[in-house]
């Protein structure tokens, strides 16, 4: 690394009102999920016999995993095609999509019946199942996430071990044991650099799969057999936007200047790629001609218009205009606008769109699956900005290199 | 990242190459375990006529009976007021009738009995995270509760929406739904339903005899049946079939189309994990782009 | 229908005298084997029988009070009985069937010869090999629902068996109720139906004259009816199109019920059908015998028969017309003549003229031209 910045743990006052809101959202959220646990699904949720699946699956888990696709679009970026420049934001996106994944598997254990058998898919595998693939590769990519993650826990610790009380006997060998750690992970993290990738490109391509199985239970503007390529080329195009929006988000947060260059030229890749999945997603439209049922107005065709509009022509024709990607703000709302747009799809292929038969009513989440919900984002930013105190992740400006720094830090 | 040598890049990708080749030796058979091939030409099922019902709903309290659930009095059953609304089946009465007018003679409504089709390429097996349901060689589409780790997607999956789940328990919930009485048939019984059924409008027997059985009824009395059995050939064929006096559509069957459920998501299974070929393709392409731009960086940087 | 029954019961009495035949021998009936079998060459260990086709139907016959008073049904024994075996009150059964359908209603296919138990073909098992026909149980339980639940509209089991368990039977109820009667069935003259119609409200249906005159057989308007057909509990049907066509059905048969509504719906009572009234033409006295088709060929068409009677006996002539059928049989001198020597131009309504070969002073009637029959 031979810039004049480098990731250090930030120093910051970790509670301020902002935060201190986000953890009051947090508690009530897992006031819920205590109850989900002694009472069961019943108890909380608003599913059924004809709705099987809600929020928790439809944002938590497939929302919740598209939206972490900034780790693998930028690790292929930085890493994989090398363009050193985005390298600064790679540890952020990291964090988030380990935080991300780690609360899609928390959501799936909330969701499922049996929460202590969510391990039966490593011994019990049916391999026509696309949730038994999105599980595998969740799991997998989990791991693979948290080894990625490891050597910014040795650079924090290594040589800095000081367990506390009679702990201290252990200091000096687990001091090695990063050491050691350091050193092979050094030579052997490109394999899981690019097996992350591989990975992602699966399951979010996979989680599109899940819905096809429902056939005509699901609305003909949403069902297609392409779904899992919109799905992986939704990811591809929301990756980015998601490293912008937080790292916009985190900086003004802690007060530092944003490191809008890097953020402008990345967002460069947006255009296109957003370009990509709009044009399979009409090209879809038109060659199934399931355009006709924008003809009706109901819920369906104003979820699906507002999805397409708001979530992708609005955002595309902002990415392609230099002016709105050189302001912070234009980039912020670009970016929301994407995210948005993605998470009202996976909200609408699992939750809109699924129609089952014998039923008139229709499902609306709880207030304690929204809770639970909520609850988990808000945990998740408490968490990310805890890691981002504790581990050396986002590029601050180095104090010997301060002159030639571009990112100075304001107030500190 | 800076550090890596060649050689230790050639070496890890060999082991996770041979990891792959084995995970490949191992999936084919996993695959097959769901596929058509093993169902018997011999396998059962079930002719419901529903011009032939009466209603009076004996295969419920039967079916909670053989099942363990608290029936109740069977004289209960004859209560009609049920049929003002239509039933689902539940957690503990996996089947039940409904009633729908019948215009060439009011006096003897038609009644469709409702459970699981048991179809011959069911979506629930396919579907199933863990591959706890098995269509069993006899006909009966199973699941084996000790596997099941409660994730409903047998409900998503199924396009006769039968599956239900125990949503009040926090501790072994389960999937419910008619197991064909798989353990009476294994006995020798019938199932509850048929075995009760007093006008025989469950005719359990071979598939194909019933199939028979139906065209004959068919031809012979044009006028009491519509041209069609449900279950032939929908969703690839089920091991419950239906005769009916008016159009199914009438009647509240799905409509739906002969391919198998799963049909169109195993291929798309398949074809992205055609024996890992493509997910190694990727993965080898990614590795020889990373070799590529590392090697351009790496000779940029000496000419610097 | 009748006449079938009719034969079959004279086949039994008369193979009855001869060597008390039964079903063996049935293959020398004079029916075609193609009502039965469904191949050239049935054997008895493969009759191939035509799964029951109750539309052409070969039964016994029997009066009820010649059939059994009550039968036990209690051949179908499962693992749990639940409900205990039904008194069936046979002749009270029969004798209201007689009413409609008769003994086939229930006993269909029976081979000419003894009452073929129905257990001879209804498995008294329900796990079987073939399953083409309903077992017992169901044979049973789909004959009785079939009337049972038009009647009561309902089903209930206790009507005819109560639970092993409630300790109760239904037999006592059962054995009374076999001693019951129904009342002759009286056939009515003339029946006045109020009708919601636009044009003409009443309907006045000559009963007689449709069984009289037209040559009805009962069964061409009562075919399976029940007892509900006059023991009615259900509620009147509402759909106006459904009322228009189950009350139509029966006489649109005969009558255009489509376009012709005055010819039946008038706002007073009408008189019954006068042949000569409505058409100008007596039927009196040679057609008052023979059956309305015999003329009136074409179905539903009345019209456009003309009142001359050559328009039907264009071909009568000395050769091949009994003349004494008119009331005088001619004499030897004047059977050979052509009938126009005496009607003028054939017309046979107006008075005979003799004028021909007699003179003048003689003329018909106070001349006949042979003996008078009547």
């Amino acid at each position: 690394m031979e810039h004049n910045h480098k990731p250090i743990p930030v120093k910051h006052r970790y509670f301020t009102p902002g935060v201190i809101g986000i953890a009051i959202v947090a508690a009530f959220g897992m006031v819920f999920l205590l109850a989900r646990f002694l009472f069961g699904l019943g108890a909380v949720t608003n599913l059924d016999n004809f709705y099987p699946w809600g929020i928790w699956i439809g944002l938590d888990v497939a929302a919740g995993v598209a939206l972490a696709a900034g780790g693998f679009t930028t690790a292929a970026l930085g890493h994989i095609w090398h363009r050193d420049k985005y390298e600064v934001l790679v540890r952020p996106a990291l964090l988030t999509a380990m935080l991300g994944y780690t609360f899609v598997a928390l959501s799936v254990v909330t969701d499922i019946g049996r929460w202590y058998s969510v391990w039966h898919p490593l011994i019990m595998w049916n391999g026509n199942s696309a949730l038994f693939e999105v599980g595998i590769c969740v799991m997998t990519y989990l791991t693979v996430l948290y080894i990625e993650f490891l050597p910014m826990v040795t650079e924090r610790f290594m040589g800095r071990v000081n367990l506390p009380g009679f702990l201290k006997v252990f200091n000096k060998i687990v001091d090695k044991i990063l050491h050691v750690l350091d050193r092979t992970l050094n030579k052997v993290m490109f394999v899981f650099i690019i097996a992350g990738v591989v990975l992602s490109c699966l399951h979010q391509s996979s989680i599109g799969t899940l819905m096809i199985i429902a056939g005509p239970k699901m609305h003909p503007l949403w069902q297609t057999p392409v779904l899992p390529l919109l799905f992986l080329l939704s990811a591809f195009a929301v990756g980015f936007p998601m490293v912008i929006m937080e790292s916009l988000a985190s900086s003004r947060s802690f007060g530092m200047k944003p490191e809008k260059d890097v953020l402008s030229s990345l967002a460069r890749f947006v255009g296109p790629l957003l370009g990509i999945y709009l044009a399979f997603k009409i090209g879809d439209m038109f060659i199934r001609e399931s355009f006709v049922y924008l003809a009706e107005l109901n819920t369906a065709s104003i979820m699906f218009t507002i999805e397409m509009v708001v979530g992708v022509i609005i955002p595309l024709r902002m990415f392609l205009s230099p002016a709105v990607r050189a302001s912070s703000a234009g980039l912020f709302i670009a970016s929301i606008l994407v995210i948005f747009g993605v998470l009202l799809n996976r909200f609408n292929n699992f939750v809109i769109a699924y129609d089952p038969p014998y039923t008139d009513t229709s499902y609306f989440p709880s207030i304690g699956e929204i809770a639970v919900t909520l609850g988990f984002v808000a945990l998740e930013i408490l968490l990310f900005r805890a890691f981002v105190m504790i581990f050396p992740i986002i590029s601050q400006p180095v104090k010997s290199t301060i002159q030639k720094a571009k990112y100075a830090i304001k107030g500190a | 990242m800076g550090k890596q040598t060649r050689r230790d890049f050639l070496k890890v990708t060999a082991a996770i190459g041979g990891t792959a080749a084995g995970i490949t030796a191992l999936t084919p058979k996993q695959a097959k375990a769901a596929s058509p091939e093993i169902l018997s030409e011999d396998r059962m099922g079930v002719l419901v006529d529903t011009t032939v019902c009466i209603g009076c709903r004996r295969c419920e309290w039967m079916c909670k009976k053989v099942h363990g659930y608290d029936a109740g009095d069977i004289e209960t059953y004859s209560n009609e007021e049920v049929f003002g609304r239509m039933r689902r089946p539940q957690n503990e009465g996996y089947t039940v009738l409904n009633r729908y007018d019948n215009t060439k003679n009011p006096i003897t409504p038609y009644h469709v009995k409702v459970q699981c089709m048991h179809c011959d390429r069911p979506a629930c097996v396919s579907a199933c995270i863990v591959g706890a349901f098995t269509k069993t060689e006899k006909g009966a589409v199973i699941w084996d509760t000790d596997k099941c780790i409660g994730c409903r997607y047998c409900m998503v999956a199924c396009p006769f929406q039968i599956p239900t789940f125990e949503y009040d328990k926090a501790i072994e919930p389960d999937i419910r739904k008619c197991d064909f009485c798989y353990e009476r048939t294994a006995e020798g019984l019938l199932p509850g339903c048929v075995d009760i059924c007093p006008v025989e409008a469950l005719t359990y027997g071979k598939r194909r005899d019933l199939i028979t059985i139906a065209e004959k009824r068919m031809k012979l009395y044009p006028d009491r049946y519509i041209n069609r059995i449900f279950g032939h050939t929908e969703v690839g064929g089920t091991s419950w079939m239906y005769l009916a006096g008016k159009d199914f559509s009438e009647l509240d069957f799905p409509k739906l189309s002969d391919a198998p459920a799963p049909g169109v998501s195993e291929s798309i299974q398949h074809g992205i994990f055609a024996y890992f070929v493509p997910p190694l393709a990727l993965y080898a392409l990614l590795g020889g782009i990373m070799w590529v731009t590392k090697n351009k960086e790496k000779k940029s940087g000496e000419e610097e | 229908m009748k006449k079938l029954i009719k034969h079959i019961a004279l086949i039994i009495f008369v193979s009855g005298l001869i060597n008390n035949v039964t079903a063996q021998t049935h293959s020398k009936m004079e029916f075609s084997c193609q009502t039965c079998h469904a191949c050239e060459t049935p054997t008895k260990s493969n009759p191939c029988l035509i799964p029951c086709p109750r539309e052409k139907m070969i039964t016994v016959y029997q009066l009820p009070e010649q059939s059994p008073d009550i039968i036990v049904l209690d051949k179908m024994k499962s693992r749990e009985d639940l409900y205990e075996p039904v008194q069936f009150t046979h002749r009270l059964h029969a004798e209201m069937a007689g009413m409609s359908g008769g003994c086939a209603m229930c006993h269909h296919y029976n081979p000419p010869g003894n009452v073929v138990p129905c257990s001879d073909c209804h498995s008294a098992e329900r796990k079987r090999e073939d399953i083409s026909t309903p077992d017992l149980k169901a044979a049973f339980h789909r004959q009785c629902m079939d009337c049972h639940q038009q009647w009561s509209e309902k089903v209930e089991c206790k009507s005819c068996h109560e639970l092993n368990s409630s300790g109760k039977s239904a037999f006592d109820k059962q054995r009374k109720a076999s001693e019951r009667v129904h009342p002759p069935i009286i056939e009515p003259k003339k029946l006045v139906y109020n009708t919601p119609s636009y044009e003409g409200t009443l309907v006045t249906f000559f009963h007689n004259e449709h069984t009289n005159l037209y040559k009805f057989e009962c069964v061409d308007c009562h075919q399976n009816e029940s007892c509900a057909k006059c023991h009615d509990t259900r509620p009147p049907i509402e759909d106006e199109n459904i009322l228009f066509a189950v009350k139509h059905k029966k006489c649109a048969s005969c009558h255009d019920t489509e376009n012709n509504c005055a010819s039946c719906h008038t706002n007073k009572e009408t008189a019954p059908f006068n042949h000569k009234q409505r058409t100008g033409f007596a039927l009196t006295p040679y057609h008052t015998k023979i059956n309305c088709v015999s003329c009136h060929t074409k179905a539903k068409v009345f019209s456009g028969l003309s009142n001359d009677c050559n328009s039907c006996h264009e071909s009568w002539g000395p050769e091949n017309f009994n003349h004494s059928i008119v009331g005088i049989e001619l004499s030897e001198s004047h059977i050979e003549w052509t009938c126009d020597v005496c009607h003028d131009n054939r017309n046979f309504t107006a008075k005979p003229s003799c004028n021909m070969c007699h003179d003048e002073d003689i003329t018909y009637p106070d001349y006949e031209p042979g003996e008078r029959t009547k």
